[in-house]
C-alpha cells in the first residue's frame, strides 16, 4: 500500500461549479455532471453540456465502480503532500454506469490504495472515501475489487 | 493559408545561452534574445513594430521588452500557453501582417524554467510547499497528478498497450536527439547516449524515465517575421512560411481523458489542414522538429502528422531514422530533451538555421553557409534541407504546426 498522503499540504478551494461535488464526496457519493435536457454525463463538472449546450444541469450519483483504463506509477514526488506516498499509482478509471449509446463515457482519475504490483489495465476498481484533516474535504481513492480477463500490465 | 503561402518569411532568430540558473530576469534575457534576432536579420529597433510572446505566468511582457530596447510598437500581445504557442503565434503573425496591423513582428519566449517557475509547480529546491488546489487543479492535485510527465504518462502507458510498442521506441527518440545535441555547441546535454543508457535511467513517472524527459532551462529565444519583399533586402536567406495550424484541438481538449482513444492526439485533426495549406505531402519534408517535452510526444506525433501509420512508430524510429543523414532527421539542435527547454521556439529556430544552410556548428565557415558535413568534426548541417515541418504540442488534445521552406541546398 502506498504511503500516506498529507492532505494538510493541499488546500482544496471549491468554487461555484464544484462546491456541490465536494459536498457529494463528504456524503460518500461519487457524482458526475448530468444534463437535464439530453441526459449526457461528464466530468470534471464543466458548467454546460458539451452535447447540447444546455446549462440546466443536475448531478448523477455513480455507483463508484469502474475499470482501469490506464495508469502511471509516480516515483518522484512533486507536491510535498506526496513525499511519503511514493511510489503510488494514479489510475484512469472508466466508470461502469456512465456509458451512453453513442459511445460517450466518463473517465476519472484517482490514487489507488493498491501497489504497482497489483495494478493492470482492465481490472475492476471501486471508490473508497478518505476523510482529510479538513472536515469538509473528503477525497475519493480507489481500490482493486476483483479480477478480469485480458488485462495488460507494464512490466519493464 | 491559401494564397498567403510563401508570402511571409522568418528573417531573424536569436537566443540567450541555455542556462541553469541564469541569475537574470526574464526581461533581461528577452532583451538579449530580441537584440540578437534583430542583429541576425540586419534590422534596427526602428524597423520592428509588432511583438508577441507566450508565457505561463512566468515571464515579462512585449511592452517591457519594447520599452527597454527603444522599440515603438503598433501591435503587441502576450498570450498564455506553452508548447503549442510558437507555431500558433507564427500563424497569428501572418494574419497580422496580411491585415496591416504591423509590418515586422517579433515572437519571443523568456523563462527561468529551472530557477524560477518549474513545470508542474515544483519549487527550485524540491517538492512544493503547501499549496492551493483551485480551478482545474481541484481535480488533479489531490490525485497527485500534477506534472506534464504524469499527465502525458497516462496516455503513453495506454499507447504502449494499444500499439505494442515498448519503451525502446522512446529510447530511439532520446538517442537521436542526443546525437544531434552532441553536434550542437549550445546544447546542455552533449554526451552521446545509447538505448541501454536510456533503459537504465531512473523512473520519473512510469512509463517515463529520466531520459524520456526534457531539460528544465533558463533561456529566452526570439524570431522575427516580415513580408517576402522586405525579407530579400535583409541579411539572411529568407525562410518562407508555407502553412500551419494554430492550437488545433481534439474534441474535449480540457478533459482529454474521456475521449475514446486518449492517445489519438490533436495532430491527427490538424495534419490535413497543415499539408493542405502548404500544398505538399509528408514525403516532401526533409527535416522535422517534433515536440519533445518527452520522447513520447515525439513518437506519437510522428503518427499523428502522418509520417508513419497509426501504431507504426515502433518500427518507423528503428535504425536511427530520426538521426541526421537518415530519412527524417528530427530536432537537429538536440531539442528539448538535450539542447534545452523553451516551450517550442528553439525547435523552430533550429529549423530556420537548417533551411538557411547556416546551422551554427563547428564548421569554420558556417556563417557563409559552407559546411563540411563531417559529423565527426562537429558539422550539424543537413545536406538537403529545403522543407521543414515544425510540430508543436500543447497537450494530447492541442497542437500547432508550421511548414517552412528554404531556398538553399
Amino acid at each position: 500500500m502506498p504511503g500516506t498522503i498529507d492532505y494538510s499540504r493541499i488546500t482544496i478551494v471549491p468554487d461555484f461549479d464544484t462546491a456541490e461535488w465536494w459536498m457529494g464526496t463528504k456524503q460518500h457519493k461519487y457524482l458526475v455532471r448530468q444534463c437535464k435536457s439530453c441526459g449526457h454525463k461528464w466530468f470534471p463538472p464543466f458548467p454546460a453540456c458539451n452535447k447540447c449546450t444546455s446549462m440546466d444541469l443536475t448531478w448523477f450519483e455513480t455507483a463508484g465502480k469502474g475499470v482501469i483504463h490506464s495508469y502511471i506509477v509516480v516515483t518522484q514526488p512533486i507536491l510535498s503532500a506526496f513525499i511519503e506516498t511514493v511510489p503510488y499509482v494514479v489510475a484512469l478509471i472508466e466508470l461502469d454506469d456512465c456509458h451512453e449509446t453513442d459511445g460517450a463515457l466518463v473517465r476519472v482519475a484517482g490514487v489507488l490504495l493498491d501497489d504497482e504490483e497489483a495494478v493492470a489495465m482492465g481490472l475492476p476498481v471501486e471508490v473508497v472515501f478518505q476523510q482529510t484533516n479538513e472536515p469538509n474535504i473528503v477525497i475519493p481513492r480507489w481500490k482493486i475489487c476483483g479480477t478480469a480477463e485480458n488485462t495488460w500490465k507494464f512490466v519493464e | 493559408m491559401g494564397n498567403l503561402t510563401d508570402k511571409y518569411c522568418i528573417v531573424g532568430v536569436g537566443e540567450t545561452p541555455h542556462m541553469r540558473p541564469s541569475n537574470r530576469t526574464t526581461l533581461s534575457m528577452a532583451c538579449e534574445a530580441v537584440k540578437k534576432a534583430m542583429a541576425n536579420a540586419g534590422l534596427e529597433p526602428r524597423d520592428i513594430d509588432g511583438m508577441t510572446s507566450y508565457q505561463a505566468g512566468d515571464s515579462t511582457s512585449s511592452n517591457h521588452v519594447a520599452t527597454a530596447l527603444g522599440i515603438r510598437l503598433n501591435y503587441s500581445l502576450d498570450i498564455f500557453g506553452g508548447g503549442s504557442s510558437t507555431e500558433a503565434l507564427i500563424a497569428h503573425a501572418v494574419g497580422l501582417l496580411e491585415g496591416g496591423y504591423c509590418k515586422t513582428i517579433v515572437i519571443f519566449r523568456s523563462m527561468n524554467g529551472r530557477s524560477g517557475r518549474r513545470m508542474g509547480g515544483q519549487a527550485p529546491s524540491g517538492p512544493v510547499p503547501p499549496t492551493q488546489a483551485a480551478g482545474d487543479q481541484q481535480f488533479y492535485m489531490h490525485w497527485g497528478w500534477t506534472t506534464p510527465a504524469q499527465w502525458f504518462g497516462m496516455s503513453a502507458m495506454r499507447y504502449l498497450r494499444d500499439s505494442g510498442a515498448t519503451t525502446k521506441t522512446f529510447a530511439e527518440v532520446a538517442v537521436a536527439h542526443r546525437y544531434h545535441a552532441s553536434l550542437n555547441p549550445k546544447a546542455i546535454m552533449r554526451a552521446p547516449i545509447t538505448i541501454e543508457d536510456h533503459q537504465r535511467s531512473r523512473w520519473v513517472s512510469k512509463p517515463l524515465r529520466l531520459l524520456d524527459c526534457c531539460l528544465e532551462t533558463d533561456v529566452s529565444a526570439a524570431i522575427i517575421i516580415t513580408s517576402r519583399e522586405r525579407a530579400f533586402d535583409l541579411k539572411q536567406p529568407p525562410v518562407f512560411i508555407m502553412g500551419g495550424t494554430a492550437r488545433t484541438m481534439a474534441p474535449s481538449p480540457a478533459w482529454n481523458y474521456s475521449r475514446p482513444e486518449i492517445h489519438y492526439v490533436a495532430g491527427n485533426y490538424g495534419r490535413n489542414r497543415l499539408f493542405g495549406m502548404a500544398g505538399i505531402s509528408q514525403k516532401d519534408v526533409d527535416i522535422i522538429s517534433c515536440y519533445d517535452a518527452f520522447t513520447f510526444t515525439t513518437t506519437i506525433q510522428l503518427e499523428a502528422y502522418g509520417f508513419c501509420g497509426k501504431g507504426e512508430a515502433k518500427d518507423f524510429v528503428k535504425g536511427g531514422r530520426l538521426q541526421i543523414d537518415h530519412e527524417l532527421p528530427s530536432n537537429l539542435s538536440g531539442g528539448h530533451l538535450s539542447e534545452g527547454y523553451t516551450h517550442g521556439i528553439s525547435m523552430v529556430i533550429e529549423n530556420v538555421r537548417q533551411l538557411r544552410h547556416r546551422a551554427d556548428d563547428a564548421c569554420p565557415r558556417w556563417e557563409e553557409g559552407i559546411h563540411t558535413y563531417d559529423r565527426k568534426a562537429g558539422c550539424r548541417q543537413v545536406k538537403k534541407a529545403r522543407i521543414a515541418a515544425c510540430l508543436g504540442w500543447g497537450t494530447e488534445a492541442t497542437s500547432s504546426s508550421a511548414i517552412l521552406r528554404g531556398i538553399i541546398g
